[in-house]
Order: C-alpha cells, then sequence, then structure tokens
C-alpha cells in the first residue's frame, strides 16, 4: 500500500503524503525549530515555483496554440520585460529576504551541551568532553536545549546531517566547524554522512536518540559508571582473547590497556543499537559475524578478518556483550 | 563554364585532405574534425549513459547487492567525468567548430591545425579515462575529486588517470575555446556586424571566453593535485599547511561556470530553432544579447552555492545566494523572449519543436529548484542529496542534451544532406521526455525523503524503494528513447530523404550552401546586410563597391593556398586576408608527444615523460618557426594586390596576435589561480611565511625583476628599429637575449638560497611552483627570440616579412613583465606587507 502511495505521489499528490508521516531521516518530518523553519520555506518555495512552473507553461501553450497573429498580452517587449525581468525579480527578491530570515532563525542563542563529533573512514567518534563519555556511532542528546556539536574530520571530508533536526554540516580534517542542533521531544532520528568520504560512504550513519532531560542526566550516569566498573572488572577469558587478538591496536575500552583510536571505541559496545555505524542491529549473532567477516555486513570496511574457534568467539561476545550492558 | 568547373575542383583539392589514412590523420579542416568531435562525444554518451543504466539497476531496490561499493563509486565516477568532460562541452564545441564558418561565412576557423590538436588531445584524454578499465584502477573519487579522498593517502592510481586525462582534455577545451573566440571576431563575413551577428555565435563567444578563464582554472588546480601525488607537495594536505577547501574554492570557481559553458550555447541553439519555428526574428535581440553575456559574468561568482555545508560566514554566503538569484533574471528573459517569438505563429510540430518544448518544461523546473538549491537554509538539507541529483540532471539534460537534440534534427541535413523521420523523431522525444521525468522527478522527493547522492545502497526504513523503482523503469524508457534516435540518424544516413539547401528556410547563413556544405564552405565571401540574411535580400544600392572587389577578388580564390577573408572585430569591414595552413602531422605528433609524457608519469617511467616533453617541444616549435618558403609564396600570389588587402597582416587583422593574447590570457588565470592559492594558504596559517622558514633573500629576485624588465625593453626597442628602418636590431635582440638570460640565472641562484623545499610546508610548495612557471616563461620568451633571430638573419630588410614574428615576440616579452613584476610583488613585497 505504502508503495503505491509513493508511485502515485510523484504525480503530485504525495508531496503532502510524505510530509504528514513519520520519517527517521526526513526533510519533510522536522523535529526542531530550524528544521520547521527550513521546511516552510521548502513549502513555500514549492508553493511559489510550482505557480511560476504554470503561468510559463500556460503562456507556452497559449502562445503555440492561440489564434495565428495573435500577439502577447501589452505587446512583445512589455511581456517580456513584464514576464522575464519584473516578476523573477519581485518573486527571488522575496525569497531572499525570507531565505535570510530563516537563515537567522537557525542561529540558537545559546547551548547546554557540547558534543564533539570526529568523522573517520567510515565510522563517527562522539565525545562528551563534559562527562568524560566517549563512543562512537550513536549520539544521545537531551531533548528540550540547544546541543553545539564541534564537528572535525580524521581523515577525509565528512558531513554531519540529521535532516529531522537540521542541515548539514561539513566536518573538514584540520578545521573544527560547529552545529547547533535540538530536538523538541524526546525521539530516535538517523543521521547519515552527507560528503562522499569513500567506500563505505553509503553505510556511514548513525542513531541520534533524544532523551528527555532527567532520563538523559541517567544516560550520562550510567555511562560513567560503566566505564569506571570496566577498571575493576577481573580477567575474563574473552578479555584475554580481545588483547590477544590484537583488537587493541585499533578499539579503545576505557579503564583498560586499550586506548587506540583507529576504530570505534567499545567501552560502551553492548549498549549501542548499532553496529558499524548503523550498517546492521546491535545483535549477538551479527557481533559474532562481524568479528570473523566484518566485510559481510558492510563491503570495504577497514576491519580485519579475526578467524578463531567457536569456542574462543563465544568467549570473546560474552565479553564484549559484557560492556555496559544495557540496563 | 566547363574551365569554371574545373577550378572549382582544383579548389576543392586545395581545401581536401590527401585520401587514405595520411589525410585523415594529417586533417586540419574544421567540418571532418567538427564532426569527428561530435561523433567521439557520442560515442562516450553511449558509455556514460550504460554507466548511468548499471547505478539505476543497483539503485532499485534497497539492500541490492548487484554491484558493491567499489564498483559503483567507480561508475558514478565516470559517469559524471565522461558527461562532464569527455561529452558535453566537447559536442559543443565540434558543433560550433563545424558551424561557424558556415554560419559566419569563412572558409574555416582561425586555427585549423589548433583543431586538429584538440581533436588529438580531447581523444587521448578520454582514451586515458577509459584506460583504467583495461587496468582495473577506474578512478573513484568523483567527478569532482574532493581532497584529501583524491590525494596521495587515500586513493589510488585511478586518480592519476584521471587527472592526467582531465588534462588533456582541458588542454583541449582551452584551445578549442580559444579558436571560437578568435574565429567568431576576425572570420565574420563583411557586413557581419556584432549586433548581426547570430544568436547562437553569441553564445559561443560568451562560452568560448568562458572556457579559457574557467579551464585553466581547472588546468591549474589539477597540475597542483597531481604535484601533490606525484611529488608530494602540501597544497591540500592540511598537516603541512595545506588547506582541503582550496580544492573545493579552485574547483568550483570552474565547476559553476562549467554549467553555464554548457547551458549558454545551448540557449544559442534554442535561439535558432525558435526563429525556424516562428518563422519571424527573435523578439528581444538585444535583451538575450544582454541576458547570454550577463549569465557569462555571474556565473564566474557563483562558486561558493556548492559551499554552503563548509561553515563559510553567512554574510558571504548571503552574497552568493543574491548572485545566484540574478541568473534566475537572465533566464527569465530569454524564456519570455522565446514564448514572445512564438506567439500566434502557430509553429509545425516537428522532432526539433517538440525538443524545444521539451526542453522549456524541463529546464524551467530545474530553473526553479536551482533557485530553491540557492537559498542558503534550504540548501544545508538537501545539498549532497537526491534532491540535487534531481535539480542538476533537470537543468543538464532539459537545458543541455534536449537544446542539443533540438539542434542536431535542425542541423543533421545540413551536416549530411539528408533529412531525419520526422515520425520516428517525434516517437523517440516522447519516451525521452516521458523517461526523463519518471527516472529524475521521484529524485527530488527522494532527496526530501533523506537519501544521500552517491550511496549504493540505502537501508529499506527510509521508504524509498517505490520512488527508486519508478526511477529505474524510467531510465529504461529513456533509453528506448535515445535508441529510437540513434537508429532514426542511422537510417538516414543509409537512405533518409535528400534534404536540399534550405529544408527549414532558415535566417542564417550556413542555409546559402549545399547539403552537405563544400569543404571550404564558401566559394565567394558572403555579404552579410541584416541580422537575417537568408530572409532580407540583398538591396542593390547598399553595395560598397569596395567590399565587392575584394569578394570578387576572393572567388574561388586564391589556389596557392588556403585562405580566408579577416574583418574587423566590431563592424566587420574587411581588413586582411588570413592565409590557412594545410594538411600537417604536427598537431598528431604534439598530441602524441604529450600522450606519451602522461603515460610516463603514469607508471613512473620518467625515460618516457622526458622523450614525450622532448617531442612535444620539438613539435611546437617546428609548428610555430616562421617559414619563410610560405612566406614567399603567400606573398607572391596575385591575391593582396585583387583585394588591396595585406596577406601579412599585423596588429588587429593578424590572428596570430589573438592567438598570442589568447596565451597570455590563459597564462594570467593560471598565474591568477596560483596567486589566490598563495594568499588563501597564508589566510589560514598562523604565520606567513611559517615558522622554521625564513623569508627569502630579495637582492637576487630584485635583480632578476630589472634584467627581465631591461630584456623586454630591448625586445620593444628591437621592434621599433625593425618597424622604422631597415638596420639590424640585432644588437637590442642580442640584449634581451642577455639580459633575459642574466634575469633566469638569478632566479636560479635565487632558489639556491632557499632553505625550504616544495614539499614539507604549503608554502614552498606555492613558491617553488610560482617561481617555477614564471621561469618557463621566461625560457619561452628567451625561446621565441632565438627564434626570431635566426629567421632574420641575413634578411632585417625584409620588414614585412619581419613585422609580426618581431609583434608576437613583443607581446610575450610584455607578458613576461607583467608576470615578472607580479610574481616578485606576491612572493618577496607581500610577505614583507602582510607578513607575520
Amino acid at each position: 500500500m505504502r508503495r503505491t502511495l509513493q508511485i502515485s505521489g510523484t504525480l503530485g499528490i504525495l508531496l503532502f503524503l510524505v510530509g504528514c508521516g513519520q520519517h527517521v531521516q526526513s526533510v519533510l518530518d522536522p523535529q526542531s525549530d530550524e528544521a520547521s523553519a527550513i521546511a516552510d520555506l521548502w513549502w513555500a518555495m514549492a508553493i511559489v515555483g510550482s505557480v511560476v512552473f504554470v503561468a510559463v507553461m500556460g503562456f507556452f501553450f497559449v502562445a503555440v496554440m492561440g489564434k495565428d497573429g495573435s500577439r502577447p498580452p501589452g505587446g512583445a517587449m512589455r511581456f517580456i520585460w513584464a514576464g522575464g525581468i519584473i516578476m523573477p525579480a519581485i518573486v527571488l527578491v522575496g525569497i531572499l529576504f525570507y531565505a535570510l530570515h530563516v537563515t537567522l532563525r537557525t542561529k540558537a542563542p545559546g547551548h547546554i551541551l557540547t558534543i564533539e563529533v570526529v568523522g573517520h573512514q567510515w565510522w563517527w567518534e562522539v565525545r562528551y568532553p563534559e562527562s568524560g563519555i566517549v563512543t562512537a556511532n550513536e549520539i544521545h542528546m537531551p531533548a528540550g536545549g540547544h546541543v553545539l556539536f564541534k564537528l572535525s574530520a580524521h581523515d577525509v571530508v565528512h558531513s554531519f546531517w540529521v535532516p529531522n533536526l537540521h542541515g548539514k554540516k561539513d566536518m573538514l580534517p584540520g578545521v573544527t566547524t560547529t552545529i547547533a542542533m535540538h530536538a523538541r521531544e524526546p525521539g530516535v532520528w538517523r543521521g547519515q554522512c552527507g560528503e562522499f568520504c569513500g567506500n563505505q560512504h553509503a553505510l556511514m550513519a548513525f542513531d541520534l536518540v533524544a532523551h528527555a532531560p532527567a532520563d538523559f542526566d541517567a544516560w550520562v550516569e550510567a555511562r560513567q559508571a560503566a566505564a569506571s566498573a570496566t577498571v575493576q572488572e577481573e580477567r575474563t577469558r574473552g578479555k584475554e582473547l580481545f588483547f590477544q587478538h590484537g583488537c587493541q591496536n585499533c578499539h579503545a575500552i576505557q579503564g583498560t590497556d586499550a586506548i587506540s583510536n583507529i576504530g570505534p571505541d567499545l567501552t560502551h559496545l553492548a549498549n549501542r543499537r548499532t553496529l558499524g555505524a548503523a550498517a546492521t542491529p546491535n545483535e549477538r549473532a551479527m557481533l559474532a559475524q562481524w568479528i570473523v567477516n566484518p566485510r559481510a555486513a558492510k563491503p570495504g570496511n577497514n576491519m580485519p578478518a579475526t578467524h578463531l574457534p567457536q569456542d574462543e568467539l563465544d568467549a570473546l561476545v560474552d565479553y564484549l556483550l559484557s560492556l555496559d550492558q544495557r540496563p | 563554364m566547363n574551365g569554371a568547373g574545373t577550378r572549382e575542383e582544383r579548389f576543392t583539392r586545395l581545401w581536401s585532405a590527401p585520401p587514405g589514412l595520411r589525410g585523415w590523420l594529417t586533417e586540419v579542416n574544421n567540418q571532418p574534425l567538427g564532426k569527428r568531435f561530435m561523433i567521439t562525444a557520442l560515442i562516450f554518451f553511449l558509455l556514460g549513459g550504460l554507466q548511468a543504466l548499471f547505478l539505476r539497476a543497483q539503485l532499485t531496490v534497497s539492500g541490492n547487492d548487484l554491484i558493491g561499493p567499489e564498483v559503483y563509486n567507480q561508475l558514478f565516477t565516470m559517469h559524471g567525468s565522461t558527461m562532464m568532460y569527455l561529452f558535453t562541452v566537447p559536442l559543443l564545441e565540434g558543433l560550433a567548430l563545424y558551424l561557424l564558418p558556415l554560419m559566419l561565412g569563412s572558409r574555416d576557423v582561425a586555427f585549423p591545425r589548433l583543431t586538429a590538436f584538440s581533436y588529438w588531445a580531447y581523444l587521448f584524454g578520454g582514451i586515458i579515462f577509459y584506460a583504467s578499465f583495461l587496468f582495473d584502477v577506474v578512478p573513484d573519487a568523483g567527478w569532482f575529486a574532493y581532497t584529501p579522498l583524491s590525494g596521495p593517502r587515500f586513493s589510488g592510481a585511478g586518480v592519476d588517470l584521471w587527472l592526467l586525462g582531465l588534462a588533456l582534455v582541458e588542454v583541449a577545451g582551452i584551445t578549442a575555446g580559444i579558436e571560437i573566440v578568435v574565429t567568431i571576431l576576425k572570420f565574420r563575413a563583411p557586413g557581419m556586424s556584432l549586433n548581426r551577428m547570430p544568436i547562437f555565435i553569441w553564445a559561443m563567444l560568451v562560452a568560448g571566453v568562458m572556457i579559457i578563464f574557467a579551464f585553466t582554472t581547472l588546468l591549474t588546480a589539477t597540475f597542483m593535485l597531481e604535484l601533490d601525488r606525484a611529488v608530494g607537495t602540501a597544497f591540500f594536505d592540511p598537516g603541512r599547511g595545506g588547506n582541503t577547501l582550496l580544492w573545493q574554492h579552485l574547483f568550483w570557481f570552474f565547476g559553476h561556470p562549467e554549467v553555464y559553458i554548457m547551458f549558454i550555447p545551448a540557449t544559442g541553439i534554442i535561439s535558432m530553432v525558435v526563429t525556424m519555428m516562428a518563422r519571424r526574428a527573435l523578439v528581444g535581440y538585444p535583451l538575450i544579447v544582454t541576458a547570454t553575456v550577463l549569465i557569462g559574468f555571474i556565473s564566474f561568482g557563483l562558486w561558493v552555492h556548492h559551499m554552503y555545508t563548509t561553515g563559510l560566514p553567512d554574510l558571504a554566503m548571503a552574497f552568493f545566494t543574491a548572485a545566484s538569484l540574478m541568473i534566475g533574471i537572465a533566464s527569465g528573459i530569454q524564456v519570455f523572449a522565446w514564448i514572445a517569438t512564438l506567439w500566434g505563429t502557430r509553429p509545425r510540430i516537428s522532432p526539433q519543436a517538440l525538443f524545444v518544448f521539451g526542453f522549456l518544461f524541463i529546464f524551467v523546473l530545474g530553473g526553479i529548484t536551482g533557485v530553491m538549491v540557492a537559498v542558503v537554509p534550504f540548501d544545508w538539507q538537501v545539498h549532497d542529496t537526491f534532491f540535487i541529483v534531481a535539480h542538476f540532471h533537470y537543468v543538464l539534460i532539459g537545458g543541455v542534451i534536449f537544446p542539443l537534440l533540438a539542434g542536431i534534427h535542425y542541423w543533421f541535413p545540413k551536416i549530411t544532406g539528408r533529412l531525419l523521420n520526422e515520425g520516428l523523431g517525434n516517437h523517440s522525444f516522447w519516451w525521452i521526455f516521458l523517461g526523463f521525468n519518471a527516472t529524475f522527478f521521484p529524485m527530488h522527493i527522494m532527496g526530501l525523503l533523506g537519501m544521500p547522492r552517491r550511496v549504493y545502497t540505502y537501508p529499506q526504513e527510509l521508504g524509498l524503494d517505490g520512488l527508486n523503482i519508478l526511477a529505474t523503469v524510467g531510465a529504461a524508457v529513456m533509453t528506448i528513447g535515445f535508441l529510437l534516435f540513434l537508429w532514426n540518424c542511422w537510417k538516414a544516413l543509409r537512405d533518409g530523404a535528400l534534404a536540399g539547401d534550405d529544408p527549414w528556410h532558415g535566417d542564417s547563413l550556413e542555409w546559402s550552401v549545399s547539403s552537405p556544405p563544400p569543404v571550404y564552405s564558401f566559394i565567394r565571401p558572403p555579404m552579410v546586410r541584416s541580422r537575417h540574411p537568408q530572409w532580407i535580400s540583398e538591396m542593390d544600392d547598399s553595395r560598397d563597391p569596395w567590399v565587392e572587389r575584394v569578394r570578387d577578388a576572393m572567388d574561388c580564390a586564391p589556389m596557392e593556398f588556403r585562405a580566408t577573408l579577416v574583418t574587423d572585430t566590431s563592424h566587420a569591414k574587411p581588413e586582411a586576408v588570413q592565409p590557412l595552413p594545410g594538411p600537417s602531422h604536427l598537431p598528431l605528433v604534439v598530441a602524441t608527444g604529450l600522450l606519451l609524457a602522461f603515460v610516463g608519469v603514469l607508471m613512473k617511467f620518467h625515460l618516457l615523460s622526458i622523450g614525450g616533453t622532448v617531442v612535444t617541444i620539438i613539435g611546437l616549435v617546428s609548428w610555430l618557426w616562421p617559414d619563410r618558403a610560405w612566406i614567399d609564396l603567400v606573398r607572391s600570389s596575385g591575391i593582396a594586390a585583387a583585394t588591396g588587402l595585406p596577406v601579412l597582416a599585423t596588429g588587429r587583422g593578424s590572428t596570430d596576435r589573438w592567438a598570442m593574447l589568447s596565451f597570455l590570457a590563459v597564462l594570467a588565470t593560471a598565474f591568477g589561480a596560483l596567486f589566490y592559492t598563495y594568499f588563501y594558504l597564508q589566510l589560514f596559517s598562523d604565520s606567513w611565511p611559517p615558522d622554521g622558514i625564513t623569508r627569502p633573500a630579495i637582492v637576487l629576485p630584485v635583480i632578476a625583476l630589472v634584467l627581465a624588465l631591461g630584456a623586454a625593453f630591448m625586445a620593444w626597442l628591437a621592434r621599433r628599429r625593425s618597424d622604422t628602418s631597415t638596420d639590424s636590431p640585432m644588437l637590442f635582440l642580442a640584449g634581451a637575449l642577455v639580459l633575459g638570460g642574466g634575469s633566469g640565472v638569478c632566479h636560479v641562484l635565487g632558489w639556491t638560497h632557499l632553505n625550504f623545499t616544495a614539499v614539507e610546508h604549503a608554502y614552498g610548495s606555492v613558491f617553488w611552483v610560482i617561481s617555477g612557471v614564471l621561469l618557463l616563461t621566461l625560457l619561452l620568451a628567451l625561446i621565441f627570440t632565438v627564434a626570431v633571430i635566426t629567421f632574420g638573419k641575413g634578411h632585417w630588410d625584409d620588414r614585412e616579412a619581419l613585422a609580426l614574428p618581431m609583434e608576437l615576440m613583443v607581446l610575450l616579452w610584455g607578458g613576461l613583465a607583467i608576470a615578472t613584476v607580479s610574481v616578485f610583488a606576491v612572493l618577496h613585497v607581500s610577505p614583507i606587507l602582510l607578513g607575520s
């Protein structure tokens, strides 16, 4: 049914239908003041544009179908001046001022939290400088207030984009860019890399979770507790295997000797919703497959395959799934 | 009349290449080469289209695994690069090179050997692009090749193939651009003043000028990126003082005008076809010309609207929005002028008329979405999504390919002598038009629903499957339309109805000659008395006896060598007779030399690079070396006496002077791009020159500067001496050589005092490249001076033959003097004034 609707929508109806739907990665389902302002701008331009289009094509049909020898309204030159210069000038100046107005409305007055996001080929490093939390491929923030995102890139140009909340902002190596976003209500949306960054640009996404403020505080506390818990934990077989097989060469687990950030930080792995920058859901079977054959779910990614017997794999997965187990 | 027939046959032989393969390889005439350009471009179009079908097939449903990310990235890179670099611009250039002489009333374009060189360079560049498939190193960094993804750390040899292939295609584009501009300015029929030029000619003039500036900027940028990759310079490496956004600025300073370089000629075609459809003069000719020139200018001030998401200041972005919106007004003028022209004329439905309708429909939509994406906050959302994919395919297919198809239906009978089948043409239109909209309209919605560009797959949860299936079906429908069009061309070539000279009752000069036209285009230079020479018959009382004498003298003449009439730039009064070269192997030799040099770079086989460079230089020197036998042949013919016009023109009447000026414009643009780089890097660095690098000493550069200015002055004195007396200017020429050589030595001595190389910091990279290019320019001026000395020795009294080489040499020295002063100001004075 949904598919049929979409096909018919391309004939003109759908624009309204999709505008009303619920979408996790859509410009037309705005969940913040900024995204709403931009969506309103889109609808206004779409309506004005449609009127202009219909008018121009209408003139064209009257011109070629009309009576032989008839003349454009007001005479040819006046017609060109009115239609080709004055009309577009009025419309375009109107759009320009409306656009400036929207640009100003998308400037956040201040922010309640700072989150640093670093783009890597092809995953997201996420840091909370105020609480010391480091995670990856998933962003948690409180709903309501503005959050300032400090963006940079580790290797090539990426772009940070959560369409339901705001437009995109590029992540450039050697430069820090910023964007302030907020979500009116708690919810989960999808963000996606918006600048071509090589092989797996397509599967470089993340989930953005906006919590009610109290829930966010609880989330922060739980993460901090989980990170300090790793310090005291005993050396299980899985943890030994983690170091035996060289996982620490790329990954970090806070409180252990693993401190590399070539790959995503695993301190909160079990707490995350997805694996491989939103390439697959974070389930036990997928995690096991990811270790043995990382390119099955995400071809071309940079993690080497680790071949190990089933019992070792089980122990390693047990260990990884113990890292900040979901409450 | 038998004698006249033989005379005509001899004239045809004079203008034709020798038969066989040798003739094919040494061809310089604009008609066969124009056709070759167009056919080669169409082959690349088929390849690019095939790649698009693979892309569409992969995206049909979510999670499809028909082709993986690697192949997908390669194919979209090749699709974009092919359509932008290997298809659209070369096709338009080919069309222009073919049509310009016919529409202007001349016998060939300004630099026939350059036409051939341009074709070979284009073909070789395309072959380098596609050789990547044979060696399985297909470029995969996109047609825009953003750094650092395209830099040495993140991509392989494919990007080298891409950069070097592109460099050849750019050189081909620049030479064709120069050719188009000079031909339009100098080879117009007597009486075709600027305000009588067909709109298509105006459009090509504007596009040609734009090509010279835009392509040169890209050529400089690709050169810098290839240096980063091959030598290890740091232009785009943020770790060593380089800047990744610098590439985006340089690329889009080319990339945005590039869109209008394709679109402006397309509007020119539409103006021609609309005139034919309406059977009356275009309404608002001055407004359309103004709009065309305006679009050309403004398009160089728009590049930042591809960079709204990079975090630039709001005020700067608002400026670029306003500039972008001005394009909307300029386009509005044209659209309403076409509608006004067609009003009440009840045009007949023909394939070209349908394609004009399709153009208007699609282009107006693409223009409207273009206004939307120029709006900063909206662009933050849709930038690099399928909304953009939809927008620019509306503009490029609707705004360029539909007009091209209209133009092909319009001029096919002229070029081939055969009519295309109208029924089949109408059919192909509807398949292409409906298929196009089914393919690309849904992409607007996909973008708004969060589908980014350049992804090989997308998750099912985004709900994009239905729209993508529709788009793929549309692509199949459009493919059928294009196949029908090709089938129509094939059938018409085999057994199409004969077209006759003027099947449409066209208004411009090309319809006055036979179809297909004779290889020399016009046996007698036509005379133009109105904007529509074919419609408004000549009035006897306006005949100028002097012009008539020139035309009579040029009727089927000269017979000893190819020549055409040169007229003045604004009023098109006869100014000179320009002798044109016949078949030559030099263009192929020079292009092959370049190809070998580039292949050597690719294979890291330096001997081959050196060999190729030597071949290129030898080829160029023998190409440009003044030839006394040729000059004597030209002088000995009676054409100068019969026409009363010079055959060895200097000054404004000489195309060679325009060639030198164009070369200097290219050089100035390249220096401009390098200076921009210098100051851009300085802007984003904490100290300049950076820490650890001492500012270069100024003494030797000052001496080099003074000596270079002295050499230029000597060259000027030499020319004055040879202009005013028959005394030998040898003293001054030797002075220019000695002073210029001294300047070069000081230059190199200055280098030995530098405590930095080109690789450890971007400052060193830009410093070395700027001063290196300056030294090469100096070498060129010295070689030119040596050539003048060799040519003039023993003949100093032959002032007529010497005048042109002298003039060109002084122009080159003048250009060198300006370059030396500006380089000195940038590299040595600006750090003192602005440094920290």
